[in-house]
């Protein structure tokens, strides 16, 4: 019954995750790593007396408890109830490229055709909307942006910077 | 008469032509991007604050209430039209409002949700201006121990319920604590954790983690129905009001919401969507048309937005009087008080009256905008909505990559944005919620420096914490919560799971 429980849950785990069998392992895992990264840095900045706690202190007991937690999520998440929802990957790198794009760009090439590039990226996995549209989206963005952002709001951005 | 006079001082303060101008700058863009499906009022904060860093703290603060209240509104807005709610808090509303609306009725339910939250936001107004000067007179006998234990309930409690369980959700809160103590250490001057890193120097803002965990990860999130695309209902106007009958029947149900929704919304943790999702419960027993409940019915929606709205202002007491913000908008509001160098806490009432009251009397102001915004002005949201999400989206990253940047004028914000953003997406679909992150990471600085405080008033004895009554009680119902969230949430996954099996096994048949 045990083994036939455990080969079911190959489709259960597609049902909910879209193919991916595992869950929040992986979290606590990260969590974990992340808990020792503060109780090290903790114990070497210095933990301090009960009555003058020091810098580490509080950076070593919080890492401690997350760790401890983290040791019960990777226990509890082994039956794993897969993920919340599908996951869009596409969307994800989209955009992250268009985060980058903008960090990239805006102060080489200035905020007009910096935000216009990143509109492209970041409208880039709608595919119902053709190239041109996309083109036009960014040249409305881009003409708003330094309208509302550097004649109206002042904020120290550059529209365009000559190469 | 004391709150009666303070309040009019309040009304005097936000009547100044300034100040009635960002309320109404707030409300308006809080239902511009809470009618927006997908995108919440937290990710409408997160992106209005960097503006608010021009204003003084009075109009900035009314501003951000504003746009916290105007996007739970234009959540239930969206919620009708499209079933898609804006907000989590509307996915109640969208129980009956959805279904007026397939009756050719959505008139009528955008107009009882605009007098029941209208009715609640009074009803939650109300109880702050009676509630806080007492609280706040309370929580001026308060030791650091008491404090600690305060921030500790209210994480406590508020990461306790969220969806992914209880376990994770405290795990999260832990990681946020953990993460505030990036940069320098205020009480000794040490750097921590910055990795040489000079921009790290004065912590990360709560503006890139916000916007990365809100923003970035719920535009992600929302992409994909912007492909599916979906097209608004339409509002037939020549039936907006509701008939006299109806009329009737909205009375009790908006004052048993905004009772309901008042009281939850003040307590830590708990917030508009337990507070709707209770007053709609509670109403469903008691309305004289419960028979109805779920086939579209006026009380049904004006329930849950009563109790959404006067929670929404409710929220305000724990976060003002006490200083601890019971839900993430409040913690980002927090936030914003501190980076003007205000404490919030008990001494707020007294030390900074016509900030208090000026926002307790913009609630009543901005109520009677919301009012007018979405009655008469219906229209505007409705053809809103009618924007492909598409045009949309990519426009709210350029707005969250100005935002961030604008903080210091520097990209390396940018990019801290962008690894905030990635995480909490991939955290998210694990089933870790970044709001309890938010709350740790806000209330951690705080957290330490009271523990620091109480072990040096007690010479190292840790057992203070028990031996002063105030928070030996409070001690004591953290430990309840935990107990009792941790008992439950075993309990639904067993159930989750057994189901789920079920569900496969059906499936599996019905396939053969």
């Amino acid at each position: 019954m045990k083994n036939g429980r455990e080969a079911g849950s190959a489709p259960s785990d597609e049902h909910h995750a879209g193919g991916l069998g595992w869950g929040g392992e992986i979290g606590g895992i990260i969590l974990f790593a992340l808990s020792v990264v503060f109780m090290v840095g903790g114990w070497q900045l210095g933990l301090g007396a009960p009555t003058r706690l020091g810098t580490g202190a509080f950076p070593f007991v919080t890492g401690a408890v997350l760790a401890v937690l983290s040791v019960f999520i990777c226990i509890a998440e082994r039956k794993g109830d897969g993920l919340a929802e599908t996951p869009d990957w596409i969307g994800l790198v989209a955009i992250a490229a268009a985060l980058v794009v903008f960090a990239i760009s805006v102060e080489r090439i200035g905020l007009v055709p910096g935000v216009f590039v990143t509109v492209i990226v970041a409208s880039l996995p709608d595919r119902s909307l053709s190239f041109v549209g996309k083109a036009l989206l960014g040249i409305i963005v881009a003409l708003a942006c330094w309208g509302i952002f550097i004649e109206v709001l002042n904020l120290p951005f550059k529209p365009f910077v000559v190469i | 008469m004391d709150i009666l006079a303070s309040f009019g001082n309040g009304l005097l303060v936000v009547l100044q032509p300034e100040n009635l101008m960002y309320c109404f700058i707030g409300v308006f863009l809080g239902t511009f991007i809470g009618v927006l499906p997908g995108i919440g009022s937290m990710a409408a904060i997160a992106m209005i604050l960097p503006i608010t860093f021009y204003l003084d703290p009075t109009p900035a603060l009314v501003m951000i209430a504003g746009v916290f209240y105007g996007a739970e509104y234009g959540g239930s807005t969206a919620s009708i039209l499209l079933n898609v709610p804006g907000t989590p808090a509307a996915s109640i509303t969208a129980i009956e409002g959805h279904q007026l609306a397939k009756k050719g009725r959505a008139g009528v339910a955008l107009f009882s949700t605009a007098t029941a939250s209208f009715g609640g936001g009074i009803i939650g107004m109300i109880v702050i201006a009676l509630l806080s000067p007492s609280l706040a007179n309370l929580a001026l006998s308060f030791a650091p121990a008491d404090y600690f234990a305060v921030i500790l309930l209210g994480l406590i409690a508020a990461s306790a319920v969220s969806n992914g369980g209880a376990l994770k959700g405290i795990a999260m809160v832990v990681t946020g604590l953990m993460l505030g103590t990036i940069g320098i250490d205020l009480t000794t001057g040490v750097t921590r954790f910055t990795m040489g890193i000079p921009e790290l120097r004065d912590g990360v803002h709560i503006v890139i983690v916000a916007m990365g965990l809100f923003g970035v990860g719920e535009v992600i999130a929302s992409i994909r129905g912007a492909r599916s695309g979906q097209a608004a209902q339409t509002v037939d106007y020549t039936d907006f009001y509701p008939s006299k009958k109806e009329w009737k029947s909205l009375f009790a149900p908006i004052l048993r919401g905004g009772a309901i929704g008042s009281f939850v919304g003040a307590l830590p943790g708990t917030g508009q969507t337990i507070a709707a999702a209770l007053a709609y419960a509670a109403e469903k027993r008691v309305s004289p048309q419960r028979k109805d409940f779920g086939t579209g019915v006026v009380p049904g929606v004006a329930v849950p937005e009563a109790a959404n709205n006067s929670a929404t202002q409710t929220a305000f007491i724990p976060t003002l009087t006490l200083g601890v913000p019971g839900s993430p908008p409040m913690a980002i509001v927090i936030g914003a008080l501190m980076i003007y160098g205000i404490t919030p806490g008990p001494r707020l009432l007294t030390e900074q009256p016509d900030m208090f009251w000026g926002l307790v009397a913009s609630f009543l102001v901005g109520n009677i905008m919301l009012l007018i915004l979405n009655v008469p002005l219906i229209g505007i949201w409705v053809r809103l909505l009618r924007i492909p999400y598409k045009y949309m989206y990519p426009t709210i990253i350029v707005l969250i990559c100005m935002g961030v940047y604008s903080l210091n004028n520097n990209v390396f914000d940018v990019w801290l944005t962008l690894i905030i953003g990635v995480v909490g997406y991939v955290m998210r679909l694990f089933r870790f919620e970044p709001a309890p992150l938010l709350l740790g990471f806000v209330l951690g600085p705080m957290m330490e420096e009271q523990l620091r405080r109480t072990m040096l008033l007690s010479r190292g004895d840790p057992m203070v914490f028990l031996e002063r009554p105030i928070s030996a009680t409070l001690l004591a119902m953290t430990a309840l919560i935990i107990v009792f969230a941790l008992y439950s949430s075993a309990k639904t996954r067993r159930r989750t799971l057994a189901s789920t099996l079920a569900s496969n096994r059906k499936e599996q048949s019905n396939e053969q």
